[in-house]
């Protein structure tokens, strides 16, 4: 009780509370400029949560990514341009639902369900972690190893396109996680005699070069400037929200439910949860026709996926130091910055962070809904922003915040690599989530390695020794092995089916 | 054909991660040193390079039947244009000391702001409040050493 009443000490004072409103509006804002995406927004404000105290640092990350997951519908719904790529999955019927007159009555549904998805989400979160941390309590570094691997394999085996490429980008965040000085051995690695790499390469001008310098210039790179709201409505945010609540309410409580799970593996974010569960929403309506053609229904299902991934991504961050999606990898490095270390002792060491955070959740999830109401009613201000002027200051936040996180020069040209390799890798379509799991998880993953071989003598076969370990390992294999056995399986049954259709 | 030589590219950093890392030191009591994981990551280049080029391996065929890649004058503008915020950066790392943030910034934002055809009266007012933000937040909230350069000479 003591530890709770702590929690919430910690959240419900001023500081705390302004800088959770500050990054609602910002969170909104970034949301709904079409181009600027969610993780960008946690890797622009990693800079300044840097000086923070934990609680608002954290408060200020959850808030801002649940908020612009839900902004990025705004634009969806009136240009047809998905803010975020988490509304990409739904974007078409928004808009189609927006030609009809109806853009304030869709993005009241989304905002609802984006909160219901985010409550969903954190419930879980709530509940399941503190179970999870007390299994997670008997992992030695043989289970860690294969933990980290799991996640290695899952952002490959999830990623949408090309697996080798998903597969190259996983090894150029891995390459980048051995940049510095070996922890067995103290050898420099790649260091090219430079003593600001010695420590290894910065996490954080790495996020941003990924994810806001790639998209900066990308921006410069096409003509893609003028937008024209097409079609302005004047009609009630949540009159119709009700009805459609009612009608599609095992479509909320499946769509959070998938949301969940899919944010809680790791390499897959809110963006491949809306896509799946659009799919299977669609696949499963009685009313299939009607999809694209702006039927709420899919809306429903997608739109409480995003923001319940958002939540369900902390689960594995938290219990493991897994994480899962982009923003929860750049929230480890944030923690990992400031001396705590994810993992289930942060659960077990007592103090009221842990209450701090899920009550930030829980805070960060309702304080969506006056915000959503006043972002909807003011949707023009913001998807009209020209983003001829945002850009320049946006690069000028990532050059100061890049060289903030250690004073040094080092920092802005690993941002400027980085940002060029990335731009380079994303317009021939690898995927970028791979590489920053690499670059959070190749350390831990190295690290466990090397401490269980030299527990082990050097036995490979110790990686089995343990019942958890082997189940875990096994785990791995048959995530590598699934293609092939997808194929055999498919194989087969064509072959089965020739045979039947041979025989009279 | 970018895949292609993306693939060749892959092929070529693995060789050389993977040559670097062998001459890392190796340890004593174990058979395991720091060159493992860089030799993997290397070593998964090579592979995935040659994944890659392989499968657009078409491309080639293509060109040795007469057809060239000649990208369109067009595309080529768009990624020299892109390559703005990555030179802006640069003139921000080579001149910052001397002319200083605020400075060094604002012109950054200015030259940016009337490529993409904002008004200069407007492009100027915005680069010029944003970069005095940007530098008070910083460097008086945040105590970030940011280079002052020629404004310390007014203190």
């Amino acid at each position: 009780m003591d530890a709770f009443l702590q929690g919430l000490a910690l959240v419900f004072n001023f500081q705390t509370l302004l800088v959770i409103a500050a990054a609602a509006v910002f969170g909104v804002f970034v949301g709904a400029v079409p181009g600027l995406t969610a993780t960008m927004a946690v890797a622009l404000l990693v800079p300044i949560t840097f000086y923070m105290d934990p609680t608002p640092a954290i408060a200020a990350i959850v808030t801002t990514s649940a908020m612009a997951i839900f902004a990025g519908d705004i634009p969806g719904t009136y240009l047809n341009i998905p803010g975020t790529p988490a509304s990409a999955a739904y974007v078409g019927e928004s808009h189609q639902l927006a030609r009809q007159g109806r853009a304030r009555e869709t993005l009241g549904t989304n905002l609802i369900c984006s909160m219901f998805g985010g409550l969903f989400g954190t419930l879980i979160l709530v509940f399941v972690s503190p179970s999870l941390a007390e299994v997670a309590l008997q992992f030695s570094s043989y289970e860690y190893f294969w933990l980290a691997l799991l996640g290695l394999s899952c952002s490959i085996f999830i990623s949408i396109g090309s697996k080798t490429k998903a597969f190259l980008s996983l090894l150029v965040g891995l390459l980048l996680s051995t940049v510095g000085l070996d922890m067995m051995s103290g050898a420099p690695r790649f260091t090219f005699g430079i003593p600001d790499l010695m420590a290894g390469v910065n996490f954080i001008p790495v996020m941003i070069g990924m994810f806001a310098l790639n998209e900066l210039m990308g921006f410069y790179g096409s003509r893609n400037e003028g937008r024209q709201v097409t079609a302005m409505h004047k009609d009630k945010v949540f009159t119709q929200v009700p009805r459609h609540l009612r009608r599609y309410w095992r479509n909320l409580l499946r769509g959070s439910s998938i949301g969940t799970l899919i944010g809680a593996l790791p390499g897959a974010g809110a963006d491949i949860a809306a896509w799946i569960s659009y799919a299977m929403g669609k696949s499963r309506s009685k009313n299939r026709d009607a999809y694209g053609t702006g039927h709420i229904e899919g809306i429903v299902d997608a739109s409480s996926a995003n923001n319940s991934g958002i939540s369900g991504a902390w689960v594995p961050a938290l219990v493991f130091g897994i994480p899962g999606d982009s923003i929860t990898a750049i929230v480890i490095g944030v923690l990992y910055m400031k001396g705590m270390n994810p993992g289930p002792t942060i659960f077990m060491e007592g103090g009221g962070l842990i209450y701090a955070l899920f009550i930030v959740f829980f805070i960060a999830n309702l304080i969506m809904l006056p915000i959503g109401y006043v972002a909807i009613r003011s949707a023009k201000v913001f998807i009209l922003t020209p983003r001829k002027i945002l850009m320049p200051i946006i690069l000028c936040f990532c050059i100061v915040g890049a060289f903030a996180i250690n004073n040094t020069i080092t920092d802005v040209w690993i941002m400027l690599i980085t940002g060029f390799g990335a731009f380079i890798l994303a317009r021939n379509d690898f995927p970028m989530a791979p590489a920053i799991l690499g670059l959070v998880l190749g350390t831990t993953l190295e690290n466990n390695f090397m401490s269980s071989m030299l527990k082990s003598n050097g036995d490979l076969l110790s990686f089995f020794s343990r019942p958890i370990s082997a189940g875990l390992g096994i785990m791995v294999i048959l995530i590598w092995l699934l293609p092939l056995l997808l194929r055999l399986y498919r194989h087969y049954r064509g072959t089965s089916r020739d045979h039947s259709a041979r025989t009279p | 054909m970018k895949d292609f030589l993306l693939g060749l590219a892959f092929i070529v950093a693995g060789a050389i991660v993977y040559v670097v890392a062998q001459g890392f030191p190796t340890m004593p009591s174990l058979q395991y040193g720091p060159s493992l994981f860089p030799s993997l990551i290397g070593g998964g280049f090579m592979i995935g390079g040659l994944v890659l080029t392989i499968g657009h391996v078409g491309a080639l065929k293509g060109i040795a039947h007469g057809l060239t890649w000649r990208p369109a004058p067009e595309h080529i503008r768009n990624m020299l244009l892109s390559l703005l915020p990555a030179l802006a950066i640069v003139f921000y790392i080579l001149t910052s000391e001397w002319l200083g943030t605020t400075v060094c910034l604002a012109s950054i934002m200015f030259v940016l702001m009337l490529i993409r055809r904002t008004s200069p009266i407007l492009a100027f007012g915005v680069s010029i409040v944003a970069a005095l933000v940007i530098n008070q937040v910083f460097s008086h909230y945040l105590l970030i050493p940011l280079p002052e350069g020629l404004l310390s000479v007014w203190g």
